[in-house]
């Protein structure tokens, strides 16, 4: 629901397909392909080690309050006296945690119900497309809010409801994917030398989804990254959890703009910005390397 | 031509996912752990007045009946316009408030909607003709980057460049917050007209700049699908103007596909109205939701969610039917 819109008809224009062993390889031959997994190296990098990188705890107040960088401080502090390159460094990856969890759950769902909605067909295909029928029209961001307003205020909350929201739209790419692989000479070979349908799905179709797999994974990452920070700067989810979200969320209560707090707000901005255009180039890439369209955010 | 079979299949899906959208508003409250009149005091009162709870529990329609005959009282009383009343603006009613600030809303929507679709048609229209020169890959890429911005992110920038900051000879421009000046009087005259206008401009550039890139880029990537079509060939060869073949072959296409995108965007606009109006403290139904969110006014929120889910859900009905009549080819799928 969070993530992409395409028309259908571009996603199952289609040229040469790679297999998913060399599609790493063929990733990085390719400029845009290779810029965006730069970026995303860089960041995974930042997220990982970015805690113990940081000058001072989350949790220290010990600065004046809103200001501007100094050396002691190189993002200066916020309205209590945080450092705000500390708070970036923990939160960045607390905020890839969220993205890259809701991306994995809902890909998980959205490639099942694709696959098995568009290979099975009949009353499984038209059951499940119903409920993604009804998810697609349901409006996302205000099911979101009112699910978080009522649930635990916690990061595994907001990422379930993430999660359960987001498959909708992958898995009507993948199915419609599948639906014109299922037309192609080799699937149809394999039915007939009398190969089980669960083999089928998983042996042959399964790589040749693969590279749409990977685009919705990324896409849906951001978009999660994007959908946290917006429930947090509603002030829902965990506000004590030090994230890009909630960086905003205090900037926003505690009247930054007043202050003038520059530093403090444009980090977590421009971090999700470049997140999203490296998305993008990473897309673009693989659109290009597998001859697969998935769309842009 | 509108077949009568589309407008049947379009009209139950709108009516299931009504459906849908009620059924969670009725059993959210009833089914999440704890008791949400408890919670709502609890934030209010350090022990729990009995006579209070009991009000509330009323409010929310929490009894010990069944659960259909609990859904029964809560449909009749949704078919009535009657929400409950708001915990945060008590003694008003859910209905007077969204009544009061879904006006506001609208107005941001509707302008935001109109004024970036047809900045991404038109903007679109000429990247795509062009597509594949130096300027048009540089515009595309700062589209593609203007797409990626968080719309609350790009709004709080705005407000401190363009409202904080800029002020010559003790001028500002933008007013920093609010939805009209606190000198003048609600109500039709020229000085409240004028100042609400002015207090809405920046949230409107907000909205639209990180909204219309998106259309133009779909604009772009229709029309560069088209370029190849056989007869823009055909145009070609009869020696059209190339304004013409833009305007009378291309555009007129590419249109349809970029119609579809909008509506399917709607949803992701009004999230951005939300976000918009909290940063710049407007007073419309996405302000009144945050509040209700933050000081636990469940009835309000409940409300809030119905309307604007209901309000998502006509407006995609009749872009359904809108693009079916523009394009009779869709109710074959």
């Amino acid at each position: 629901m969070i993530g992409n819109y395409q028309n259908e008809t571009e996603i199952k224009k289609k040229g040469g397909l790679v297999g998913s062993e060399n599609l790493l390889v063929s990733l990085f031959r390719n400029k845009k392909s290779r810029a965006g997994l730069i970026v995303f190296v860089i960041f995974a990098f930042i997220g990982i080690v970015g805690p113990f990188l940081a000058p001072y705890s989350a949790s220290y107040t010990g600065g004046a309050n809103f200001q501007p960088p100094t050396n002691a401080h190189l993002l200066g502090t916020d309205y209590i006296g945080h450092d705000v390159l500390s708070w970036f460094l923990v939160g960045t990856g607390v905020s890839l945690y969220v993205g890259l969890t809701v991306a994995l759950i809902s890909v998980a769902i959205g490639s099942i119900v694709g696959l098995a909605s568009g290979y099975y067909g009949g009353i499984v295909d038209s059951a499940l497309m119903r409920v993604v029928d009804i998810l697609l029209i349901l409006p996302g961001f205000p099911l979101l809010v009112i699910l978080s307003a009522y649930l635990p205020p916690t990061n595994t909350t907001t990422i379930l409801i993430l999660a359960i929201l987001s498959w909708p739209f992958m898995s009507r790419v993948i199915r419609s994917q599948v639906l014109t692989l299922k037309e192609r000479p080799f699937i149809k070979a394999a039915v007939l030398s009398g190969m089980s349908g669960s083999k089928i799905i998983f042996k042959e179709i399964f790589k040749h989804v693969m590279p749409l797999i990977a685009i919705n994974t990324v896409y849906l990452m951001v978009a999660a990254i994007v959908a946290q920070a917006g429930l947090a700067f509603f002030g829902l989810g965990d506000l004590n959890s030090v994230n890009w979200g909630t960086s905003l969320y205090w900037a926003q209560t505690e009247d930054a703009v007043i202050y003038n707090a520059w530093w403090w707000i444009v980090p977590p901005g421009i971090s999700i910005a470049v997140l999203g255009i490296a998305a993008n180039l990473f897309g673009s890439g693989l659109t290009e390397v597998s001859g697969e369209k998935a769309g842009e955010i | 031509m509108i077949t009568k079979r589309y407008l049947i299949t379009r009209s139950i899906y709108a009516i299931a996912t009504t459906f849908v959208a009620i059924v969670i508003n009725f059993l959210l409250p009833r089914l999440t752990p704890g008791n949400p009149a408890v919670t709502a005091l609890a934030t209010t009162y350090h022990y729990l007045p009995p006579g209070k709870l009991k009000l509330l529990e009323s409010q929310f329609g929490l009894t010990n009946a069944p659960l259909y005959v609990q859904f029964e009282t809560y449909f009749w009383n949704l078919l009535h316009g009657n929400l409950g009343f708001s915990f945060h603006y008590y003694p008003e009613t859910v209905t007077q408030v969204i009544a009061q600030h879904l006006p506001w809303t609208l107005f941001l929507l509707g302008t935001a909607t109109l004024i970036s679709s047809f900045l991404g048609v038109v903007i679109g229209r000429i990247t795509g003709w062009m597509s594949g020169t130096k300027g048009e890959t540089t515009l595309s890429s700062i589209f593609i980057a203007l797409t990626s911005l968080p719309y609350f992110w790009f709004a709080i920038i705005l407000q401190l460049v363009l409202a904080v900051d800029l002020v010559i000879n003790g001028f500002r421009f933008f007013p920093i917050n609010g939805s009209y000046s606190v000198f003048v009087t609600p109500g039709v005259n020229l000085p409240f007209i004028i100042s609400a206008l002015r207090h809405s401009l920046l949230p409107l550039i907000s909205i639209v700049v990180t909204a219309f890139p998106g259309f133009a880029l779909t604009m772009r990537n229709t029309m560069v699908n088209l370029n190849k079509e056989d007869y823009i060939t055909m145009a070609k060869a009869k020696g059209l103007r190339e304004s013409h073949i833009v305007k009378k072959y291309a555009a007129r296409n590419a249109v349809l596909p970029v119609s579809t995108h909008i509506v399917l965007a709607f949803g992701y606009i009004v999230a951005g109205a939300f976000f918009v109006e909290i940063v710049f403290g407007y007073q419309g139904i996405g302000y009144v939701l945050y509040e209700a969110v933050t000081s636990q006014d469940f009835p309000l929120t409940d409300g809030i969610f119905l309307v604007i889910t209901l309000t998502v859900i006509i407006a995609n009905f009749a872009a359904d039917l809108l693009y079916a009549y523009l394009d009779p080819r869709v109710q074959l799928r």
